[in-house]
């Protein structure tokens, strides 16, 4: 659904990391352009941030120069700390880092922490950014051969194929609107056959083709007025049926 | 004579196979992979000498999905990623949307209260799946009952809070969805009670069990280097030595106020992080009581301001203002102003975080998790070598992977 996916007008900010409001939170945010995010990155490995908690991806269509951000979440743990003391809070940094679409292109980092591995994997998959340098480049959660950078905005919600097709409008659906029973079949289309079923017990009295219309416009109900005759009892099955059709 | 492991062939066993040499398709549809999980597994003999785990077939767009529901429904979704602990997951995406809104530091302290207590529930809840199934590969099906018995009533406890038993979707933007039910604290009390001679039996079933150690001890060794650079986080990170925990070095929702200590193991394998989840439980029950101690003065459980909580029930007969405020948050949700913010909690398998973006709008521009079984999955690759592909059962297990979280 386009409508849900482009922005109203005015309210919105086109590239919200910028515009942050200001929240106590205990990290260091770096955005850098990709020239310079492995060195960056080498820079706080080389500091302590022994962790990489998190690659991430996020689309930001229409921003200018740099559609995308891959997001590193970075975490500060000495390998020696051994007590709740030690570890403290450890330092956090979140890297931003601003890539084209044209060339969509970001250095590896799974040689510094191979845990970028399927993080990689997934932002390429799912946003069409590509490592260059990545041991095994390929999709991982959608098929091998599939289509399309699901998480970029302007990729359809309900698929490309379901897309395709128009979505039937409320008053086709309705079997109310169309005239048709909840069985799929018209209403004059089952009264024949109600007919036709009562037309086959012809051998006793009152169950012509005339008195089963009749009583077919009057679901599970019998011809008023009197004892139930046998011919009305044989009729019993019949309407049945019916009430089945019509439920 | 050796060839290329084709990396990724589905609906296939044996893949290869030479004089001593296999490639062996484990998965995706095998009980002891603990969803949809496929490992193509190379061994010689019966020793592994590559494992590559491939993931993805329980994919169903979950962040694509939220982006496309307003602030208050995208948890529906949310909750459906990590299913064994949905709580958790809601909890981490409200504080961060509340973080965003600028109404953190406003939220009750009963509805923090009641978000440890279902929180740390959930903990034990999860812990029991772990437990119970993991004993199922092992050979041990007498834990199993016992374990789930355990978390029926845990889960009875969730249906008594938000309805439901396995997603309750209780936890709302400033606060919860209602107070807490009547008759719900005796259940508690239930709980808690039966607990410790539960546990006492399941430790007396499992942990001493000679042949579980036998299969666990000196299995899947992960040392503290491995899970940094890994990024493992949780009880695995902390069988090897490394305490830490989110909820003690960024605390949330009022952990601070409570006693419990972080378990850690310094052996690194799968009986370490057996023990540690043990050990887990047994803290998080030790906070269920503290909380407990505290529920029984009533109070707030949500924050006042009808802009993002809806009004009580009672006045939207009587006043106007109610009224649009219901009707408002209902059909068009509230609008967060626009950012992005990073917030991380202590699931039961480590560290989840959600990476949430607003661009002013009522719906998340962006949802992002960090979803810590994925990343405790992925060093699979790592551990598995040289183990005995019997072992890897063992070694799946341990690590406790959610697929509805690593796939999303």
């Amino acid at each position: 659904m386009p409508s849900s996916q482009t922005p109203p007008a005015g309210a919105t900010a086109l590239d919200p990391t910028a515009v942050r409001p200001d929240i106590a939170d205990v990290v260091r945010i770096i955005r850098v352009v990709p020239a310079a995010l492995r060195a960056t990155l080498e820079e706080l490995k080389g500091e302590g941030f022994s962790m990489l908690l998190d690659v991430g991806g996020a689309d930001y269509p229409g921003r200018e120069p740099a559609r995308f951000d891959v997001v590193y979440h970075l975490l500060r743990i000495e390998r020696t700390a051994t007590t709740l003391a030690q570890v403290g809070a450890p330092d956090r940094v979140r890297v931003l880092c601003a890539v084209g679409e044209s060339d969509p292109v970001l250095p590896t980092v799974t040689d510094l922490w191979p845990s970028a591995d399927w993080a990689e994997r997934e932002v390429y998959d799912l946003f069409g950014v590509r490592f260059d340098g990545h041991p095994d480049l390929r999709r991982i959660q959608m098929p091998d051969d599939w289509q399309g950078y699901p998480l970029r905005k302007d990729y359809p919600l309900r698929g490309p194929a379901l897309e395709r097709t128009p979505r039937p409008s409320f008053a086709l659906k309705s079997n109310v609107a169309a005239g048709t029973p909840a069985s799929g079949k018209t209403a004059a289309a089952l009264q024949r056959q109600i007919a036709q079923a009562r037309g086959n017990n012809s051998f006793m009295p009152g169950s012509g083709p005339a008195a089963a219309a009749q009583s077919g416009s009057q679901p599970g109900g019998t011809v008023s007025g009197g004892a139930a005759t046998p011919g009305q009892l044989a009729q019993q099955p019949v309407n049945l049926k019916t009430e089945d059709n019509k439920s | 004579m050796t060839t290329a492991i084709p990396e990724s062939s589905y609906s296939v066993d044996v893949v290869e196979r030479s004089a001593n040499r296999m490639v062996l398709s484990m998965g995706p549809q095998h009980p002891s992979t603990h969803g949809v999980l496929q490992i193509i597994t190379e061994i010689e003999g019966e020793i592994v000498t590559k494992a590559s785990p491939e993931i993805g077939y329980l994919h169903t767009g979950i962040e694509k999905s939220a982006e496309n529901l307003f602030w208050s429904q995208a948890s529906t979704v949310i909750e459906r990623m990590d299913y064994l602990s949905p709580l958790t997951n809601a909890l981490c995406y409200y504080l961060a949307v509340e973080k965003l809104l600028g109404i953190d530091a406003q939220i009750p302290p009963r509805a923090q209260q009641v978000r440890v207590l279902l929180c740390e529930l959930s903990r034990i809840a999860s812990h029991c799946v772990w437990l119970g199934t993991g004993g199922i590969d092992l050979g041990a099906l007498t834990g199993f009952f016992y374990c789930f018995d355990l978390r029926e009533r845990i889960l009875d406890l969730f249906e008594a809070s938000g309805g439901a038993r396995m997603h309750p979707n209780y936890i709302r933007v400033g606060g919860l969805g209602r107070d807490l039910p009547s008759g719900f604290l005796e259940k508690l009390d239930g709980v808690i009670a039966m607990y410790e001679p539960r546990m006492r039996d399941v430790r007396r079933l499992l942990q001493k069990n000679p042949i579980l150690q036998d299969r666990m001890i000196d299995v899947g060794i992960i040392s503290a280097d491995d899970a940094l650079a890994w990024s493992l986080t949780g009880p695995t990170l902390r069988a090897t030595g490394i305490p830490y925990d989110v909820r003690r070095a960024f605390p949330y929702s009022g952990y601070e106020e409570y006693e419990f200590d972080v378990p850690t193991r310094t052996e690194g394998d799968a009986y370490a992080r057996f023990l540690v989840r043990l050990d887990e439980m047994d803290e998080a029950m030790r906070i269920v009581r503290q909380v407990r101690k505290k529920l029984d003065t009533p109070g707030a459980w949500q924050i006042a301001d009808t802009k993002f909580a809806p009004p009580p029930k009672e006045t939207i007969a009587l006043s106007m203002e109610a009224l649009i405020h219901h009707f408002k948050l209902v059909s068009e949700s509230f609008r967060v102003p626009p950012g992005d913010v990073y917030q991380p909690v202590e699931g039961p398998r480590g560290e989840l975080g959600y990476y949430v973006v607003s661009n002013g709008d009522n719906r998340p521009w962006r949802v992002r998790t960090r979803p810590p079984s994925m990343y405790n999955l992925q060093v699979l690759k790592k551990i598995a070598i040289g183990e005995l592909i019997a072992d890897m059962v063992v070694m799946i297990g341990s690590l406790d992977p959610v697929f509805g979280e690593v796939d999303r």
